[in-house]
């Protein structure tokens, strides 16, 4: 990438997207009546079309703006150069095309190619509020014991700049560890959040040494400040000390690049960065990290990820996944009527005076068994999809209770598990469709919680595609797992199983049919 | 890690008597092996927090302050 601007013609813009030659690769801004949208590779983000001619397709989240006319501008965006300047006209509306959220805020793609609401789109006085967030956060982390600086983006932009980064969308902190070992940098990073919530932050966790802190901004818009744990791992045999930085640095380092840490302006304001910020840089972004690139993309060496991975997560395989499903449908009405699996149950001991909905989605079971006069408790990690069904309940006076508890993590399964254990009775746990929603460590998960909450009896009732489609998609989250599986893991954690029933079913046209499995097991004792 | 074509893997046995097949099945075994390593840290952090956090209201015996001690741990997840 220079400051030449890269030779691009042919340019044609329709509905599928943006048409041109280029015998270069560099960064263009695609700019909506003067106003950056997106940002792309001429080569890397584009495919052949034939003939020499490239396309770079619109990404998927502009696609529903894409209706209407335009004054559509290629902008180079190290050097500026215009180097397409048309109206165009897309889709068949006749308005003008206005990227804007639905309570008009302008909205850009970030690197990640998501909609936000990106810096260049805010005012200083909408901005301020987010550097009194930093501070305020910086601040806390203090207070816990642990020095934390600006890092990624916002560190990039304040050694670059001394300002937030127009393309970027969010605000990224960071600090390093004095432990050596990742048990330890995990156990501080749990105290730190547990500090913050004292606080009274909300907090979000996406690893064993990352998590999101929610800041609400002047506007109501709701930020979220990344922190992130990193720690140097010391020197083996000859080989140096590493920085490992979540969620993508892995790096030869020494500490003395961090700490003490020094100062940068950030929009005006003297905010902590490392001791030498441009090391810390360039082991994030490599050494091209002086020229900007709005169209970003981490390559993080293999054996690098394979640590971060090993060491620190795992504890949210699929969330963000279930987290945009339920998203998308929680506006429908919960299901009235019982499920397969809730009939069952009834048939087979009538309605339990104790259930546990686990995995309980939005909560249709839940809602079901309340109004039979059970009492309820549903648990699931997206604990918002359930809102609906809790409300209807509280309306109806119902006795339903709704927790969040995350399977793949052993403090969260075990808390809860201790908790429903404490409460005596027999109870029924209802599992439709988690099995197949989940991964095997999540599962594993489940299996113990059972085991605790069934230690005075009861039963747990599983329901879960055992045959058809085995892999997952943004749209399809079940994959199909064997009966078998699931009885073994089962008998494993000293289950029995009392009732086991496998049924096809058919599937729509074209589509393979497929099995559903129900078991029912217990623990004998 | 990708396994070698048919023919090429024969060759390789050939030439190798085995030993890169067999190099290659370690290497898996290890990097398995590893990973599994890794994962620990994760799983007996969290054990450890679970652990301090709960021992002090389980050492005053207080059933009151363990219920509550457990619903405050669960809020700070």
């Amino acid at each position: 990438m220079t400051a030449v601007p890269p030779e691009v013609d042919a340019v044609r813009v329709d509905d599928r997207g943006i048409w041109f030659r280029s015998p270069a690769d560099d960064v263009v801004d695609v700019c909506f009546d003067g106003r950056r949208v997106w940002s792309f590779w001429l080569q890397r983000d584009s495919t052949s079309a034939g003939g020499g001619a490239r396309v770079a397709e619109w990404p998927s989240a502009l696609v529903r703006f894409l209706d209407g006319s335009t004054r559509l501008s290629l902008v180079a965006h190290v050097s500026g150069v215009t180097l397409y300047d048309e109206e165009v006209r897309l889709g068949s509306g006749d308005g003008r095309i206005a990227v804007v959220s639905p309570d008009g805020k302008p909205l850009g793609l970030d690197k990640s190619n998501r909609l936000s609401q990106t810096f260049d789109t805010r005012t200083p006085e909408q901005v301020a509020p987010l550097l009194d967030s930093i501070e305020q956060v910086l601040a806390a982390i203090h207070d816990a014991g642990v020095e934390a600086f600006l890092a990624y983006g916002t560190l990039l932009g304040a050694v670059r700049q001394g300002g937030l980064i127009g393309h970027d969308s969010d605000a990224d902190l960071g600090y390093v560890s004095r432990h050596h070992h990742p048990l330890d940098v995990i156990l501080e990073s749990f105290h730190l959040q547990r500090h913050l919530g004292r606080l009274g932050y909300t907090t979000y966790r996406y690893s064993g040494i990352a998590f999101k802190v929610e800041v609400i901004e002047a506007d109501g818009f709701r930020r979220g400040l990344d922190v992130f744990g990193g720690f140097i791992a010391e020197p083996v045999g000859d080989r140096p000390p590493m920085l490992y930085l979540m969620g993508e640095i892995g790096a030869p380092f020494e500490l003395d690049w961090i700490y003490p840490l020094t100062t940068a302006t950030l929009e005006g304001r003297e905010l902590p960065v490392p001791a030498v910020p441009e090391r810390l840089l360039e082991a994030t972004y490599g050494p091209g990290w002086r020229v900007p690139d709005p169209a970003y993309h981490f390559e993080t060496a293999r054996p690098t990820v394979l640590r971060l991975n090993g060491w620190f997560r795992g504890i949210r395989v699929l969330r963000s996944e279930w987290e945009r499903k339920h998203s998308s449908n929680r506006e429908r009405p919960v299901p009235a009527a019982p499920s397969g699996l809730a009939q069952l149950v009834v048939d087979r001991e009538g309605v339990p005076g104790q259930v546990i909905d686990l995995g309980a989605g939005r909560g249709g079971d839940a809602l079901w068994f309340a109004r039979q006069g059970a009492a309820v408790t549903a648990l699931d990690f997206v604990p918002r999809a359930v809102e609906k069904a809790r409300a209807v309940a509280d309306e109806e006076g119902l006795d339903l209770t709704v927790r969040e508890v995350n399977l793949l993590s052993l403090r969260s399964t075990l808390a809860e598990g201790a908790r429903l254990a404490h409460a005596p009775g027999e109870r029924v746990v209802v599992a439709r469709h988690l099995a197949d929603a989940t991964v095997a460590a999540g599962r594993s998960g489940a299996w113990r919680l059972c085991e605790m909450a069934l230690r005075d009896g009861g039963r747990l009732y599983l329901e879960f595609w055992s045959g058809g489609r085995t892999g997952r998609s943004e749209t399809q989250l079940l994959a199909a797992v064997p009966a078998e599986t699931v009885a073994a893991e089962l008998a494993e954690r000293g289950a029995v199983i009392v009732h086991r029933e496998e049924t096809q079913v058919e599937s729509a046209e074209g589509q393979p049919a497929r099995t559903l499995a129900r078991l029912v097991a217990e623990w004998h004792r | 890690m990708r396994k070698p074509a048919g023919l090429r893997r024969r060759v390789v046995d050939a030439v190798g008597g085995g030993l890169v097949t067999e190099m290659r099945t370690r290497i898996e075994e290890l990097e398995a092996a590893v990973e599994e390593n890794r994962n620990l840290n994760l799983r007996v952090a969290e054990l450890v927090d679970l652990v301090q956090e709960l021992l002090i209201p389980v050492a005053s015996q207080d059933k009151d302050k363990i219920q509550a001690a457990l619903a405050e741990f669960q809020r700070s997840l």
